[in-house]
């Protein structure tokens, strides 16, 4: 991305309720708004853009927008898409999974320490893909 | 009543996202209590985007469950959405109806008093998949 396009980062993670990838995918969401900067980096809620909430499309619109998907269904990158805006970068926990299977989440609820070094894994990569736009 | 129609059927339980919000983060931790915890044998989930995402099985979830929606905010995204792509729901409960002067803010690592809120919500869902049980709204 141009450094002179800056653009709100926008990071969709899937709801994934039923699975510890889908709550990896909603804590690395969350690790990398803490570690940058909340003005430059937010979240939306997927169920808002999947409701068909207008607003929420708009502002999505003019983003630099990731989505990240816990499993193969990519219900985040699809619903992005099904929104009209293609996902400048798409994720799927499963596959940083596959390719550190040290890091393994144990539970829905809590992912323990696994699921922590994966969450911390996945965030890495992504902000060294993001840094570009919220640095101008 | 046939055996068919005489056999217990799960309860659907569909969460907001709620990502944007300390309230659906309350809403997701309070139905995975439910499912994992108090009724696992009597509940059942769907990924909500799943409803897009998903084939034609995905969106009868619906149809083949009495489904309770668990919203974090008045804009009742799972009620919206899983009545949009999926069917009328039974049963819809709003977070923001368990919080009255409680100032909540966590979107991850809950507090003591945010904890609670997930308690009561989640003795909400509880209350209403055994009502629907006991009633038969299937």
């Amino acid at each position: 991305m141009s450094k002179k396009s800056v653009k709100k980062v926008i990071i969709i993670p899937c709801s994934g309720i039923g699975k510890p990838i889908g709550t990896v995918s909603r804590e690395t969401t969350y690790e990398i708004i803490e570690r940058l900067k909340p003005d430059n980096v937010e979240t939306i809620c997927l169920a808002l853009l999947t409701s068909g909430d207008e607003k929420t499309i708009d502002k999505l619109k003019d983003s630099y927008c990731i989505t990240i998907d816990g499993c193969a269904k990519h219900c985040a990158k699809k619903n992005t898409e099904e929104c009209g805006k293609i996902p400048d970068k798409s994720y799927t926990v499963l596959k940083f999974a596959a390719a550190s299977p040290d890091k393994k989440p144990e539970g829905i609820i809590d992912i323990g320490e696994g699921g922590r070094a994966l969450v911390e894994t996945i965030a890495n990569e992504i902000i060294k893909d993001i840094n570009g736009p919220i640095e101008g | 009543m046939t055996v068919d129609e005489n056999k217990i059927k799960k309860v659907g339980i569909v969460s907001c996202s709620g990502e944007d919000l300390p309230e659906g983060t309350i809403s997701r931790i309070a139905t995975l209590e439910v499912l994992l915890k108090r009724k696992p044998l009597d509940t059942t989930t769907i990924c909500l985007p799943l409803f897009v995402a998903g084939g034609e099985g995905d969106r009868m979830f619906a149809k083949n469950y009495p489904t309770i929606t668990v919203d974090g905010c008045e804009k009742l995204c799972a009620k919206k959405a899983t009545e949009k792509y999926s069917g009328k729901v039974t049963c819809s409960i709003n977070v923001k109806d368990f919080i009255k002067d409680t100032k909540i803010c966590n979107k991850r690592n809950l507090n003591i008093q945010e904890k609670e809120i997930v308690s009561k919500v989640a003795d909400e869902i509880s209350n209403k998949v055994d009502d629907i049980l006991k009633e038969g709204l299937f």
